[in-house]
C-alpha cells in the first residue's frame, strides 16, 4: 500500500488515535456516555462545516458562515414569537439567500471567494446587530419549548442534536453520492475546465453549493440560538476556525474534488476529541485557538494539491 | 486640447473623486461635518488602519492577500505593552526600548507568515488567516483575557498633543507614510513587488528571487502592523488582544476601494491612503448624519465588493475560486 | 564557437530530441525550421538553459557547459527573445530590461532612477527604440515591446565576457510587413555585436535572414543548407517528407458523406484578430479538416463552434438553427462533442472515475428529479469500455490513472454515448503512442459510418490528408485553398505547405 492510499485513511485513524490516546489519559472518556455527549456537543460545529464542506469542496472558501451563523441566532429569537416552528424555516432560507449572493459575487462577479464570503459576511453581521439592537436577547421560555423542544434533550439516550447532524450528514451523503449536484460539484472541484467543457453550468452549481453552506451555518445558528435560549450578534464567534480546521482535518483539501462530507464529520470529532484531551492536559482554553490555527496550517499543507495551483498567491 | 480620459485615467482618478464627492455629499447633509475639529476626528480614527492598510497593501501589489493582521496587531501590541510597563511606564525612561522590540515582533510575526505561506506552499489567504488565529490566540494566552492600561501622558501625546488641529500621532503616520511611498518608489524591494504582482513566472525567469520577494514583503508588512498597533494603543491606552479587532475588514476594504487591485501589480500606498480615507469618512459621516455605527461593516462589505468588480477586467479572467 | 553534439533529450514516452548536431560562429545568422512538434522549442529551451539534455553535450568555444537554469546561460552570453513576450506590463521600460539586475544602480539601497534610464536609453539605442524608458511596458506596441525585449537581451554584452547568442522565437508571427522588415534591418547590423538563432514558421523570411538553415523533423536535423543554396520546395519535402502509409489512416474504411445533410454551416464568419470570413459546411459522414500553422486561426474557429467564443461578423448554424448565445451548454445540447488539444485540462476530470467522465455531458439522461441513476450509468460505462477496447480495470477506475490514448477514448465515449453527432477533434493523437493512434483513426471512422460528422484539427499533415473528406487551409485566419480528398486523389503535403506558409 502506497503513501498515497494511506493519505485517504489518515483522517479516521488520526481520530482512533486521538481517542485511544486520551483513554488512557482518562478511561472515563471512552464511556458510551461520554462520547455520546462529546458527539452532542460537537453537533452545531459539525453542521456549520457541513456547510462549508461544500464550498471547499469546489474550491472555494467560505469565510462568511460564522456571521451567518450569529445573524441567525438573532433573527430567530426575533421570528420565535412572530412565525412559531416556522421560524427556523425563515432562518434557513435566509442563510440560504445569503449563501446565494456569495456564490453570486464570486461566480458571476468574478470576486475570489474569500473575498466575497468575507464582504457577505460583513452584511450578515450588521444585519445582525441591527436586528438584536446589539444587545443579547433571550428566548421565551415556553414558546421556546413548544416551537424547538424538539431539538433539545435526548432520545433513547441519544442528544438530538447529534441525531439533527446525523439527519444532515445523510441528506448531505445522498446529495454527495447520488445526485447530479454532488457530481457535478465534484467534477467542478476536480476539473473546472473539463466540467463546464463538458457542457454543465458550472455557475449555478457554485452558486447551489454556497447556498447550502449558507443554509448550514443558519441551521448551526438555529441550534446554538435554541441551546442557549437566546441570540446575539456574536455569539457564534470562534466557530469560523474550528468548522474550517473540521473540514481540512477530515481530509478536503482546499483545492477541492476529494474528500466529503463524511470525510468532515471524522474531522469534527477530531476536533472534538482534541478539545477534550486540552481540558485533560490542562491546555488553557485560550490555547486553543494557537492550537488549531497551527493544526490548520499543517492540515492545508498535508491535503493540497499542488498540481491544480500552478503558482501560489 | 482636451480629450476623453481613457479606462486607465479613469479607473486612476475614480477614488479621488470618490472621496471629493464622499465629502461633499456628507457636508450638504450636514456642515458640521466639514470643520477642522471633525476633519481631526477622522484623522485619529484612520491612524491606526493606514498603518495597517499600508503594510497590506505591499502584499496585495504582489498578488497575494495577508489577512492575519488582527493576530499580528493583538500580538504586537500586548507584547509592547508588557514591555512597556515593565521598563518603567514611561517614555521618560527606558521604556522607549518597547517601541522598537514591538516593530521587532511584528516583523517577526510577518516573518513566519511569510515563511508558512512560501515554504509549505500554502495560498497566502488561509496561511495568513491560520496565522491571524495563532496571533489572536496567543495574545488571548498572553494577557488571560486581561486589559493592559498604558497610560504615559508621554507616550499619549500621540493623541492629546496636536499640530496644526491635527493630534501627533496623524503627522506621525504621514511620515510613516512617507517612509512607506519611499520604499516602494525607490528601493529594488518596492520595485520587485511590483514585478512579482505583474507577472510571477516573468519575474522568476529573469532571475527574481521570487520567494525571497515575497517572505520579506510580509515582514516588511509585519513592521507597518507593530507601527499600527502603536497608535491603536496610543488611542485608547489599552492594549489588549481585542485591540485587533476588525482591522482586517477595514484594511482590505480600504485597499481595494483606493484602487490597488487584488490581482496584483498596480495601486500603492497613495491608493491606500485614499481608500482608508474614504471608509472613515463614510464611517464618520455615517455618525454624523446620525446613523448606528453597526451599519458600518455591512456598508464596507458592500463597498468591498463594488470595488473590485470595478477594479477587475473581467474579460482577461479565466476563472476565479 | 557554440556547439551542440548528438545531444538527446527524453522525456516520458517520447524521445524528443535524437542526437542534433547544431553550430554556430560568430556573427552568424542560424535559421532553424520545421513543422510543429519537430523539436525546435525543445531544443531551443536547451540551449537557453531551460531544460537539461540527457546525452551528447554542449561546448562553448570547445568546452563543455550545463546550463541548470536560464541564468547561468545568460551568465554565458545566451539569451533568448520569447514569442510570449517575457516583459512585465507594469512597470516601466528601464525596469524591464534590468529586471534582477538592479543591484548596479542601487546606493544604500536606494534605487538611482537617472542611472538607470541612462543605462536604459544606452540599450534602447541599441536597438533604435527612441522611446522613454520610464514609459510603462504595456502602453508599448506589441512590435515595440519586441525591440525592448532584444534590448533586454543585449545588456548581456556588457555583462558578460565572451560572444552572445541571441534566440529569436517566432519573432515575425505577429508583427506588420514595415515592421517585420525592420526588425530584420536591425538584426542584420547587430551581428557585429552577436550572433542570432531565428525560428519560423515563414520559410520565405528564414531564407531571407539566415546565412544557413537547420531543417528538423521528429526530433532530428534531417537536413542542413546554406541559404543562398537553398531551395524553399526542397526544405519543405525535407520538413514534411515521410511516406504514407494508407493502411495506418484507414483509408479503405472512407466512405462519402452526405452532401445533403449539413450538421454545421459557417457563413462569411469573423472575428477580428483571429479570423476573418470564414465559410464553410460540415456533412454527415464527414471529416472536415482545418490545416493551418499554430497561431493561423484554426483553434479560435474550432472553439467558436463550440461556443467558446463568440464571433462578431456572420452566423453560425447547428443542423439549420442560427446558434445566438454562445455557450458550451448550448453547443452540447445541440450534439456538439468536443475533444479539446488539454485532454488532462478539460478532456477528462482527473480524479473522477470512467464511468463518471463518461456521463458528465449528459446527466440528464441518467437521473430522474436529481437523483443519478447509478447502475444505469455504469452499464454505459461497461458497454463502452468493451466496444472502444478501452484499457481500464474497471467502470471505478479514476481516469487520471489511465493512459493518454484511454483517456482519449473516455472522452470520445462521453460524446458518443450521449448521441452527439458533430464531434471537434482538436489534436485528437498528440502524444499517443502508434496503436491509440490507430485506434483514434478507427474510431473517426466508425463514428463517420454512423453519421457523425467530424470537425478535425489534426496533429500532422499526413494525419489530416489521410483521414479527410476535406481540407480547408488556414493562413493568417483565412481560408486559403479548399482541398477535395477522394480516395486515390488526395492533395500531396506539398500542395497543403504551399498554401500554409
Amino acid at each position: 500500500m502506497n503513501l498515497d492510499k494511506l493519505k485517504k485513511h489518515f483522517p479516521w485513524i488520526t481520530l482512533v488515535v486521538l481517542a485511544i490516546f486520551v483513554g488512557l489519559l482518562d478511561p472515563n472518556f471512552l464511556r458510551p456516555e461520554n462520547l455520546l455527549q462529546l458527539a452532542g456537543d460537537i453537533s452545531t460545529l459539525f453542521i456549520m462545516a457541513l456547510g462549508i464542506t461544500f464550498v471547499i469542496y469546489i474550491g472555494g472558501i467560505d469565510l462568511s458562515a460564522q456571521s451567518v451563523a450569529n445573524m441567525t441566532t438573532v433573527l430567530a429569537t426575533l421570528l420565535l414569537p412572530l412565525m412559531g416552528g416556522f421560524a427556523a424555516l425563515a432562518c434557513i432560507a435566509i442563510g440560504a439567500v445569503f449563501g446565494l449572493v456569495s456564490g453570486f459575487v464570486s461566480t458571476r462577479l468574478k470576486v475570489p471567494s474569500f473575498i466575497a464570503t468575507l464582504a457577505v459576511g460583513g452584511v450578515a453581521l450588521s444585519v445582525g446587530q441591527y436586528a438584536s439592537g446589539q444587545k443579547a436577547l433571550y428566548m421565551d421560555a415556553a414558546m421556546r419549548e413548544q416551537a424547538f423542544g424538539w431539538m433539545t434533550g435526548n432520545i433513547a439516550g441519544l442528544p438530538r442534536e447529534m441525531l439533527i447532524a446525523a439527519v444532515l450528514l445523510v441528506i448531505g451523503l445522498v446529495i454527495e453520492r447520488r445526485m447530479v449536484v454532488g457530481r457535478v460539484l465534484k467534477a467542478i472541484g476536480a476539473g473546472e475546465l473539463a466540467a463546464s467543457a463538458s457542457g454543465l453550468n458550472v455557475d449555478r452549481y457554485k452558486m447551489i453549493a454556497f447556498s447550502m453552506s449558507g443554509a448550514c451555518a443558519a441551521i448551526a445558528g438555529l441550534l446554538f440560538a435554541v441551546k442557549l435560549s437566546g441570540g446575539s450578534p456574536v455569539i457564534a464567534n470562534g466557530f469560523l476556525l474550528p468548522a474550517i480546521v473540521a473540514v481540512l482535518v477530515g481530509g478536503t483539501p482546499l483545492t477541492g474534488g476529494v474528500g466529503g462530507v463524511l470525510n468532515t464529520a471524522i474531522g469534527a470529532l477530531i476536533v472534538a476529541v482534541v478539545r477534550t484531551s486540552m481540558l485533560y492536559l490542562d491546555v488553557p482554553a485560550t490555547a486553543q485557538q494557537i492550537f488549531f490555527g497551527l493544526v490548520l496550517i499543517v492540515a492545508i499543507a498535508l491535503t493540497i494539491d499542488r498540481s491544480k495551483v500552478r503558482t501560489v498567491k | 486640447m482636451l480629450s476623453l480620459p481613457n479606462r486607465d485615467e479613469l479607473q486612476k482618478w475614480t477614488p479621488v473623486l470618490v472621496l471629493v464627492a464622499l465629502i461633499i455629499f456628507f457636508t450638504v447633509v450636514n456642515p458640521n461635518f466639514l470643520s477642522l475639529r471633525n476633519f481631526a476626528r477622522v484623522g485619529i480614527s484612520a491612524t491606526p488602519p493606514l498603518m495597517i492598510a499600508v503594510g497590506t497593501t505591499f502584499i496585495v501589489i504582489m498578488g497575494s492577500i495577508d489577512l492575519s493582521m488582527e493576530g499580528a496587531v493583538a500580538v504586537c501590541a500586548v507584547v509592547f505593552a508588557y514591555i512597556f510597563m515593565a521598563l518603567g511606564g514611561t517614555l521618560d525612561g527606558w521604556a522607549w526600548i518597547a517601541i522598537p522590540a514591538c516593530c521587532l515582533v511584528g516583523a517577526v510575526f510577518g516573518l513566519i507568515n511569510g515563511i508558512v505561506h512560501v515554504a509549505l506552499r500554502i495560498p497566502s489567504f488561509m496561511a495568513s488567516l491560520s496565522m491571524g488565529f495563532v496571533g489572536i490566540g496567543l495574545s488571548l494566552v498572553m494577557t488571560g483575557g486581561d486589559r493592559i492600561r498604558v497610560e504615559d501622558p508621554i507616550f499619549r501625546a500621540l493623541l492629546t498633543e496636536r499640530y496644526l488641529g491635527f493630534p501627533l500621532m496623524v503627522h506621525v503616520a504621514l511620515l510613516v507614510l512617507v517612509a512607506a511611498w519611499f520604499i516602494q518608489s525607490h528601493t529594488t524591494l518596492g520595485r520587485n513587488f511590483y514585478a512579482v504582482g505583474g507577472g510571477e513566472d516573468l519575474a522568476h525567469a529573469s532571475g527574481l528571487n521570487v520567494r525571497r520577494v515575497r517572505i520579506i514583503g510580509f515582514a516588511l508588512a509585519g513592521i507597518f502592523y507593530a507601527i499600527g498597533s502603536l497608535f491603536a494603543v496610543a488611542q485608547i491606552g489599552i492594549a489588549e488582544t481585542a485591540t485587533g479587532y476588525n482591522f482586517m475588514f477595514v484594511a482590505i476594504t480600504s485597499i481595494v476601494v483606493g484602487g490597488t487591485a487584488l490581482w496584483g501589480g498596480s495601486g500603492g500606498v497613495w491608493n491606500t491612503l485614499v481608500g482608508v480615507l474614504i471608509v472613515n469618512v463614510i464611517n464618520n459621516g455615517m455618525i454624523v448624519m446620525g446613523l448606528p455605527r453597526y451599519i458600518q461593516d455591512g456598508v464596507l462589505g458592500v463597498l468591498v465588493i463594488i470595488a473590485v468588480v470595478l477594479s477587475t477586467d473581467r474579460k482577461s479572467l479565466a476563472f476565479v475560486k | 564557437m557554440f556547439e551542440l553534439r548528438k545531444v538527446e533529450k527524453n522525456f516520458p514516452n517520447v524521445r524528443a530530441l535524437k542526437g542534433i548536431d547544431f553550430r554556430i560562429e560568430r556573427g552568424e545568422i542560424i535559421g532553424l525550421v520545421g513543422e510543429n512538434g519537430a523539436g525546435k522549442s525543445t531544443l531551443m529551451k536547451i540551449i537557453y538553459g531551460a531544460y537539461q539534455h540527457d546525452g551528447g553535450e554542449v561546448l562553448i568555444d570547445g568546452k563543455a557547459v550545463r546550463f541548470e537554469n536560464p541564468r547561468q546561460a545568460m551568465q554565458k552570453g545566451i539569451g533568448m527573445v520569447f514569442q510570449e513576450q517575457s516583459l512585465i506590463g507594469n512597470l516601466s521600460v528601464m525596469e524591464n530590461i534590468f529586471l534582477g539586475f538592479e543591484q548596479q544602480f542601487v546606493r544604500f539601497g536606494v534605487v538611482n532612477w537617472k542611472k538607470m534610464a541612462a543605462a536604459a536609453r544606452f540599450q534602447l539605442a541599441k536597438v533604435k527604440l527612441k522611446i522613454d524608458p520610464k514609459t510603462i511596458t504595456s502602453k508599448l506596441s506589441f512590435a515595440q515591446r519586441q525591440l525592448v525585449e532584444l534590448a533586454k537581451v543585449l545588456t548581456l554584452e556588457e555583462r558578460v565576457d565572451g560572444d552572445l547568442v541571441i534566440l529569436l522565437d517566432e519573432p515575425t508571427s505577429v508583427l506588420a510587413k514595415e515592421e517585420v522588415e525592420l526588425l530584420f534591418r536591425l538584426v542584420r547590423e547587430l551581428r557585429s555585436r552577436a550572433s542570432f538563432i531565428f525560428v519560423s514558421h515563414r520559410l520565405d523570411e528564414v531564407l531571407e535572414l539566415a546565412d544557413r538553415i537547420y531543417v528538423m523533423k521528429d526530433g532530428e536535423v534531417v537536413d542542413h543548407v546554406v541559404s543562398t543554396e537553398a531551395v524553399a520546395e526542397n526544405i519543405q519535402r525535407r520538413m514534411v517528407g515521410r511516406d504514407i502509409d494508407k493502411e495506418y489512416y484507414r483509408e479503405e474504411k472512407q466512405r462519402p458523406y452526405l452532401p445533403e445533410k449539413v450538421l454545421v454551416e459557417l457563413d462569411k464568419v469573423s472575428l477580428p484578430g483571429k479570423y476573418y470570413d470564414i465559410s464553410l459546411k460540415l456533412h454527415a459522414g464527414e471529416v472536415l479538416t482545418l490545416v493551418g500553422v499554430e497561431g493561423s486561426g484554426r483553434e479560435a474557429i474550432l472553439r467558436s463552434i463550440f461556443g467558446l467564443q463568440r464571433p462578431l461578423f456572420g452566423t453560425i448554424s447547428i443542423k439549420g438553427d442560427r446558434v445566438r448565445s454562445f455557450n458550451a451548454r448550448n453547443s452540447v445540447a445541440r450534439g456538439v462533442g468536443y475533444i479539446p488539444r488539454e485532454r488532462k485540462v478539460e478532456g477528462i476530470v482527473s480524479g473522477m472515475s470512467v464511468y463518471e467522465n463518461i456521463t458528465l455531458s449528459q446527466l440528464r439522461n441518467y437521473s430522474s428529479a436529481g437523483f443519478l441513476k447509478i447502475p444505469k450509468e455504469k452499464a454505459t460505462a461497461r458497454e463502452w469500455i468493451s466496444k472502444l477496447h478501452i484499457k481500464a480495470p474497471s467502470e471505478y477506475a479514476d481516469c487520471g490513472h489511465l493512459s493518454g490514448g484511454n483517456q482519449q477514448k473516455v472522452v470520445l465515449s462521453k460524446w458518443r454515448s450521449g448521441g452527439s453527432d458533430i464531434i471537434l477533434l482538436d489534436h485528437p493523437t498528440r502524444g499517443l503512442d502508434i496503436g491509440a493512434k490507430e485506434d483514434v483513426y478507427d474510431m473517426v471512422r466508425a463514428m463517420n459510418a454512423d453519421g457523425a460528422g467530424i470537425i478535425l484539427i489534426a496533429d500532422t499533415l499526413e494525419e489530416a490528408i489521410g483521414l479527410s473528406h476535406t481540407i480547408a487551409v488556414i493562413k493568417d485566419g483565412k481560408i486559403q485553398k479548399q482541398f477535395d480528398c477522394k480516395q486515390g486523389a488526395r492533395p500531396s503535403l506539398f500542395d497543403l505547405v504551399h498554401y500554409m506558409i
